[in-house]
């Protein structure tokens, strides 16, 4: 707040008394993130605390010389105290990953291995660190678990990094005071407690992933038997931990292993979205590996078959060879009508299924018969336990348990149910139990089920200890806040999805700093000054010796922190598949009830990443959202509520409302809202004002959906930031439509267009060059030019992406922006269309939009050899390359966007007004120092990563060597989780990418303008059940 | 064009053709000086004149306004966009020098076809033209980015030996707009001479007698004089003919040349030019009726020169159908492309269809009421008819330029265009320049040519016409 204060105080040329600075600050609306509750009700305690902040200054805001003076000093001690840019390397020694020069050498990016120890799972990393700022992440080639994928999360934790509205000081009562005040307050309360062993001392954490503060807990508990430590997070895992608990008699995670699943279905269950889903960059990769029509050594091809059922569309469904939208109360009673079809319990009564529906469970049950063994049903997480318990029943009786499923222990140390948990806490304190709740990087405020009344119980508590990123809307309530470090910034340990322990190690020195949950714990310990780092390697330090190494007693340790893992640490599967007894589900909802469904954001998870611009801004997959969230229904549930898209909706649920504009996408069941919780933040400059919280609806007692909704029209509009159109086809035949009505214009324009060309495997083993028969599918011959070929005598780099592997994950679309400095422009200026990605993904719905298939296919700049913007520019400010890259001199570009009009692709971005941020000191420090930031009135796009290139270039250059296959690799195809994209030289016969565009499925998009795309596609194969979908494809 | 009834007693027809007099009858040489000299020469300036440059004074610093706020935050004030990225400054810079095209037109090609009736408005439609060039050649200098290095678009010479891209249509168009506006400058300044040494000499004030001898640059009326002023009118006329078809042929190429379904077409020369001619002659039309209403000018400015306009108007605008109508043959009929097909479709009944069907009613529909001598002589129809025109040409350039960039190729990259307030702020603005520009010409300089209209008078007429007769057995 104080910032807040003084930036208000230096934009102020009068004389100003504090009355007046409080009453401007009382005005002050929207964005501004240090809104509090007291000042908002002007209690005299904020008064009393503006003028304690500046109880020496008082008198001189009368006198204006000393007032200048004043404010000359504070300049020079915020600039002091902001980000100056030598920050130092961490005090531990942390060791630098493969290339390791001798000594820090300015513009030479050196690459630590850490991990995001993420809630479903550690995601292993490899952080590119330029003069020790950390300025790109990815994940670790060298893991087993993810192999060098990630995802947007991960990606967009950078930014997280250097979010310049993270907390950057302890408060006590709204004051900063020193850390070292929070923890002799903390321990004076511990020696207190010590006698009635911690009566009264509540911990409420976010999900634990670090067996370190397991550890560290255990150990204080034994100190304090009567202290609770409990956690809750707005997105969880209770329904896999309650079904295996009940199957098992105790937790354990299932591990699918798609790379020997021949028949996949998914109740719900999104693993091809990101990591909300447990596992999603190894169940992703070892989806699309089963995809690139590898041949077996019978000779067939060894691909996958995927069956969906889902409420929400999602990637997933859409990726799905057959998908079954139905609401997410009756995915219940589906899964246990199938399992009872397999063999497993007792088919559930009262249950009517839709005629399509019994075609789908009927043709599944007989493809799952017949691959016992190597097929896999998987639950979502967002759906009951009891879809859970019978996903495991299915797989016993499928006998695939140890073959594509096994079971082990849980990835997290603590797991709990943690809806069980907020309640048990919210009813101790509402019974003033609670004296001292200690707050570990959660904000229950914002996130706990609206009729819980978490903010009311909160009043009622002693003394809150708040530890955040963010003084968000919980650490602005809480009595103390102490800001959190970032993952980045500090130690500690995590496991991957497979159970392998990743150490957490810091990549610079908090930027504020920041403490982490490991310091509050070890002050229960015996010795409360134990560093998190000493705690971590006590942790592992004994199981990293063991390594075989060197004499140096520190070798495996350090072996530890390069690799960023440590070997041989997965879990081991357990006997047994578990004896899983599904319960009845619940009924099925009646046909004209209203449901709701909760989810967490795609992109901002359960909230806590709201204020990542990049992930606020980058559309969201299938619905193209970007900035908000909305009511997702279905086109039949929209008109039966008599709305139209972005109508601001109000939802009433159990008596709680919350207004929502609605949004129809194809595919989504109807009869059902889907909500996603992550928006609505009331703080930061980014996620404040964006969106509406789902959670202020959301029933404690069925936190996942809840039928009984009702809707009523509040006649406002709310203009939703979607960046791509989308239309339905209202065109009759004679107008070259297809008269139906129901069916997406775009999804029609492009197939007949030639840009989606896909086929089923039959059709592809009849036809293998599908993809090059039809209108406008034929490439014009080389010489088909008014201008002369270019040669490339050296190198030609080329792209080729491979539609069958693409989940639409958005993972390279926020690694490009990490890697490009792409600029976020900002909710308006997105809904305008001025979004400045330059690698999107675009999204076509074929078919009936009730039923929709999905094809993504990402476009970037295609490179193309007669590039049409070239030919137009006045200035020369775009041209071509000896190796036939087409490049932007952006100092040349003075912004007449012809470029952009003449490219057919569409992929030209324009700074139409000052998009990049110029002014943010933490920022800068954030950016790839190779790529230049681009002013206003410039035009920009893919560069291939040219930046990349010439590293790669120069290196080999230097060792008088041609560039290696494999070398280069671009940001998009580095966070790909699926291989989807290759990069390299097509002049090198023998490079992968050379290959794939010698594929007969290899087409380039629009090539019949004769604009030679360097980016070329591998066209889309799809595994049908031949019983359900007879006629689709080519 | 009469016929045999129209009143044998009508002083406004000509005796032996039967046509509207070009200048009514009773005038003088010095009537014709007068009436049209005193307009500049009088020392009380009416005060509509005041009235309506203010009114424009005032619209230019709303321009002025908006520019400056262009200049602080970029084009993105506009409703430019991915993928409409050129809106409306592109089109009112197409608008602005397709109506330039009329004065030349008039000025030029009109000339060499001896259309004597041209003589009255030649000068203003000149004048007409240059403003119309001012008033476009503003806007591709604003359009761009980074305004302040537009000047990279000229080909000088400089140290980093870097030259503009010659295959861009853009820099075409530099090159065409600035040999246009220097030729239409200095052939409407020429063409002024004679009557600037008229104005010196009728002058009154100092002031005048000083401005207007500068201006005259020493003209005396010699036969040397005429002879010479005759012969460079005739030489410049011959140099601005080929630019009333060239500069908006290669405006047009700005779009034949670039890829996209609706652009990528070989019609669009002669059909911008026409459509530039059209244009042109509604706006003539659009400035000389108040004109003449104003100044009681219509002794000098006559139903003929109407009735002329609107015959041009009507056929230029037919020229401009031929050209719709064949857009719609090739793409729905003969191109058998998807692309040329869908544009067709989308232009007519997509998102933003309906300003295909103003650009339709305007320019084809409502003028095929020009057919009626009626209505052709109806003066205020006429005007309303001229606004009409100017309104579907506009949208004739949204048309093409908005609808056409709005669905292309890929159908994900499809968006939506409108225009926001410092769009039409900056529209309204040019019309503010346009009128400011004008309002200034007709106070101080001779908006009609007096030596001209002085050789249109019957009195003229008679020796000239005397000369050349050969004699018998010559």
């Amino acid at each position: 707040m104080r910032d807040s204060v003084k930036e208000n105080m230096q934009n102020t040329h009068a004389k100003l008394t504090l009355a007046e600075v409080r009453a401007k600050l009382a005005g002050q609306k929207g964005k501004k993130y240090w809104r509090s509750i007291d000042e908002l009700a002007g209690t005299p305690e904020f008064e009393a605390a503006v003028r304690e902040e500046f109880p020496e200054h008082s008198s001189e805001w009368i006198d204006p010389v000393s007032r200048r003076g004043f404010l000359k000093l504070m300049g020079a001690s915020m600039a002091l105290a902001g980000l100056s840019g030598c920050t130092k390397q961490p005090d531990e020694p942390i060791y630098p990953y493969v290339k390791a020069p001798e000594d820090l050498v300015l513009g030479k990016p050196v690459y630590f291995a850490t991990a995001f120890p993420f809630r479903t799972g550690a995601v292993p990393l490899l952080v590119k660190s330029d003069a020790y700022r950390p300025i790109k992440i990815d994940g670790n080639p060298d893991h087993p678990y993810n192999q060098g994928g990630s995802d947007p999360i991960t990606q967009g934790t950078l930014l997280d990094l250097y979010d310049p509205d993270r907390s950057q000081h302890t408060y006590y009562r709204g004051e900063t005071r020193p850390w070292v005040a929070f923890l002799g307050s903390f321990r004076a309360m511990l020696a207190d407690k010590k006698a009635s062993g911690g009566q009264g001392l509540y911990f409420l954490s976010t999900t634990v992933t670090s067996p370190t503060l397991a550890a560290q807990w255990k150990k204080g508990q034994a100190n304090y038997p009567n202290a609770k430590f409990l956690q809750y997070d707005p997105v969880n895992r209770d329904s896999a931990y309650a079904a295996s608990k009940a199957a098992f008699g105790e937790y354990r995670d299932a591990q699918y292993k798609l790379d020997t699943a021949d028949i996949i279905v998914s109740l719900d269950a999104d693993f091809l979205s990101g990591a909300a889903h447990p596992g999603f960059h190894r169940l992703a990769k070892d989806y699309a590996n089963r995809r690139r029509l590898d041949k077996t050594s019978t000779g067939e091809y060894s691909m996958n078959r995927l069956y969906a059922v889902e409420t929400m569309t999602t990637t997933t469904g859409m990726k799905a060879e057959h998908r079954l939208a139905l609401r997410a109360n009756d995915i219940a009673g589906f899964a246990a009508t199938l399992a009872a079809a397999v063999g497993a319990g007792s088919a559930p009564s009262g249950y009517t299924w839709s005629d399509d529906a019994q075609k789908f469970l009927a043709a599944l049950v007989k493809d799952l018969k017949a691959n016992t063994g190597k097929c896999v049903v998987i639950p979502g997480e967002q759906q009951s336990a009891s879809v859970h318990l019978a996903a495991i029943a299915i797989n016993d009786a499928l006998g695939n348990v140890g073959k594509t499923v096994v079971y082990t222990e849980t990835v997290n140390p603590m797991p709990t149910v943690e809806g069980d948990e907020i309640k048990s806490l919210v009813a101790d304190m509402n019974a003033g139990k609670v004296d001292w709740l200690v707050i570990l990087n959660t904000n229950p405020i914002y996130s706990a089920p609206a009729d819980l009344e978490f903010a009311d119980a909160f009043n009622k508590v002693g003394t809150v200890v708040h530890l955040g990123n963010h003084r968000d809307e919980t650490g602005l309530q809480a009595h103390w806040h102490i800001n959190a470090a970032h993952y980045l910034e500090s130690w500690s340990d995590a496991r991957a999805y497979d159970g392998t322990v990743s150490v957490v190690q810091p990549m610079i020195d908090p930027l504020y700093g920041g403490h982490s949950a490991h310091e509050i714990l070890q002050s229960l310990l015996d010795n409360p000054d134990v560093s998190p780092y000493e705690a971590v390697r006590s942790t592992w330090g004994t199981q990293a010796a063991s390594a075989p190494g060197g004499e140096d007693p520190d070798f495996g340790w350090r072996k530890l922190l390069h690799d960023g893992f440590l070997a041989n640490t997965a879990f081991t599967p357990s006997s047994g598949g578990g004896k899983a007894v599904i319960p009845a589900p619940l009924p099925q909802l009646a046909a004209d009830a209203l449901e709701i469904v909760f989810r967490p954001d795609p992109h901002v998870y359960d909230g806590r990443y709201a204020n990542v611009g990049w992930l606020q801004e980058i559309p969201r997959p299938i619905t193209n959202l970007s900035w908000d969230n909305a009511a997702i229904m279905s086109y039949a549930t929209l008109d039966k509520l008599g709305v139209s898209e972005h109508d601001v909706i109000e939802i009433s649920l159990n008596g709680k409302t919350v207004l929502a504009p609605a949004l129809a996408i194809p595919g989504h069941a109807d009869g059902s809202i889907t909500l996603h919780i992550g928006q609505g933040r009331t703080i930061g400059r980014v996620a404040g004002g964006v969106g509406f919280n789902a959670c202020q609806i959301r029933p404690s007692g069925s936190p996942l959906f809840a039928a009984g909704a009702t809707i009523r029209k509040t006649g406002q509009e709310w203009g939703l930031a979607i960046p791509k159109s989308h239309y339905i086809d209202h065109r009759a035949t004679y107008v070259g439509g297809d008269g139906s009505g129901t069916h997406s214009l775009e999804g029609n324009e492009a197939i007949d267009r030639g840009i989606i060309r896909y086929a089923t495997l039959d059709q592809f083993k009849q036809d293998p060059g599908f993809a090059h028969e039809g209108y406008g599918k034929d490439d014009p011959a080389p010489d088909e030019s008014l201008f002369p070929a270019y040669r490339y005598d050296k190198n030609a780099w080329g792209m080729s992406i491979d539609l069958n592997s693409c989940v639409g994950c958005n993972a390279c679309i926020v690694s490009c922006y990490a890697e490009n400095n792409i600029a976020v422009v900002g909710q308006h200026q997105a809904t305008v269309g001025r979004i400045m990605q330059w690698i999107r993904i675009d999204t076509y719905f074929e078919g009936d939009l009730a039923a929709p298939r999905a094809h993504f296919q990402p476009m970037t700049c295609h490179h193309c050899e007669n590039a049409p913007c070239e030919q137009v520019c006045p200035v020369g400010a775009t041209v071509h390359t000896p190796e036939g890259l087409n490049t932007m001199v952006y100092n040349r570009c003075v912004g007449t966007r012809y470029c952009s009009n003449n490219c057919p692709y569409k992929v030209r971005r324009f700074n139409f007004l000052l998009f990049s941020d110029y002014d943010t000191p933490s920022l800068k420090l954030m950016r790839n120092p190779d790529v230049t930031v681009r002013s206003r009135g410039v035009m920009e796009k893919c560069s291939y990563c040219l930046q990349r290139i010439n590293e790669v270039k120069i290196e080999a250059d230097k060792n008088n060597r041609a560039i290696r296959d494999g070398e280069i690799i671009t940001a998009c195809q580095q966070a790909c989780p699926t291989n989807a994209i290759v990069f390299g030289n097509i002049n090198d016969a023998t490079s992968k990418v050379a290959k794939l565009k010698k594929q007969e499925r290899t087409y380039g998009v629009l090539a019949d303008l004769n604009t030679r795309p360097r980016t070329t596609y591998v066209a889309e194969v799809i595994n049908v059940n031949p019983a359900l979908t007879p006629d689709v494809g080519a | 064009m009469a016929t045999k009834d129209t009143p044998v007693n009508d002083p406004m027809l000509d005796p032996i053709t039967g046509e509207f007099a070009v200048i009514a009858p009773g005038h003088t040489f010095k009537s014709v000086t007068e009436e049209i000299s005193n307009i500049v020469l009088t020392p009380r300036t009416p005060l509509g004149w005041f009235f309506g440059f203010a009114i424009a004074g005032g619209v230019v610093l709303m321009l002025l306004v908006a520019l400056t706020w262009l200049f602080l935050r970029g084009v993105g004030i506009w409703a430019v966009t991915i993928p409409v990225a050129w809106g409306f400054a592109i089109i009112n810079f197409v608008w602005w020098i397709g109506i330039g095209h009329a004065g030349t037109l008039i000025s030029a090609i009109l000339l060499l076809f001896k259309q004597g009736w041209r003589n009255s408005i030649n000068r203003f439609a000149e004048a007409m033209t240059i403003f119309a060039v001012v008033c476009a050649g503003l806007f591709p200098l604003i359009h761009t980015g980074r305004p302040w290095l537009a000047y990279w678009l000229f080909p000088y010479p400089n140290t980093m030996n870097v030259w503009p891209q010659f295959r861009s249509p853009l820099l075409w168009d530099v090159f065409a707009v600035s040999t246009y506006a220097t030729i239409s400058v200095v052939f409407w300044y020429i063409g002024m001479i004679p009557d600037l040494g008229t104005l010196r000499d009728r002058a009154k004030s100092r002031f005048g007698q000083f401005f207007y001898g500068m201006l005259a640059v020493g003209w005396r009326g010699s036969v040397r004089h005429w002879v010479r002023y005759e012969m460079s009118s005739l030489l410049l006329a011959g140099l601005a003919t080929p630019l009333v078809l060239s500069v908006h042929s290669v405006i047009s190429f700005d779009f034949a040349v670039a890829l996209l379904p609706g652009w990528h077409t070989t019609i669009f020369p002669p059909y911008f030019v026409a459509g530039a001619i059209y244009s042109g002659f509604a706006m003539v039309i659009t400035l000389a009726i108040p004109i003449r209403e104003f100044y009681h000018l219509e002794d000098l400015i006559t139903l003929r020169h109407v009735d002329n306009m609107c015959k041009v108007m009507l056929a230029t605008g037919l020229i401009v159908a031929y050209g719709y109508s064949t857009e719609v043959f090739m793409s729905y009929c003969y191109s058998a492309s998807k692309w040329e097909y869908f544009m067709m479709w989308n232009r007519m009944f997509g998102p933003i269809g309906w300003a295909y069907w103003v650009l339709i009613t305007c320019n084809i529909a409502l003028p095929q009421l020009l057919w009626s001598r009626k209505l052709r002589r109806n003066v205020p129809f006429v005007f309303l008819m001229s606004l009409i025109v100017n309104t579907g040409m506009w949208f004739e350039r949204f048309v093409i330029i908005v609808i056409s960039l709005s669905r292309d190729y890929l159908p994900s990259s499809w968006g939506t265009y409108r225009a926001t307030k410092w769009d039409y702020m900056t529209l309204a603005g040019t019309f503010g320049l346009f009128t400011f520009l004008f309002f200034l010409f007709i106070r101080f300089l001779p908006m009609i040519p007096m030596s001209e209209l002085r050789l249109m008078l019957p009195q003229a007429k008679i020796r000239a016409e005397a000369e050349p007769l050969p004699e018998a057995g010559d």
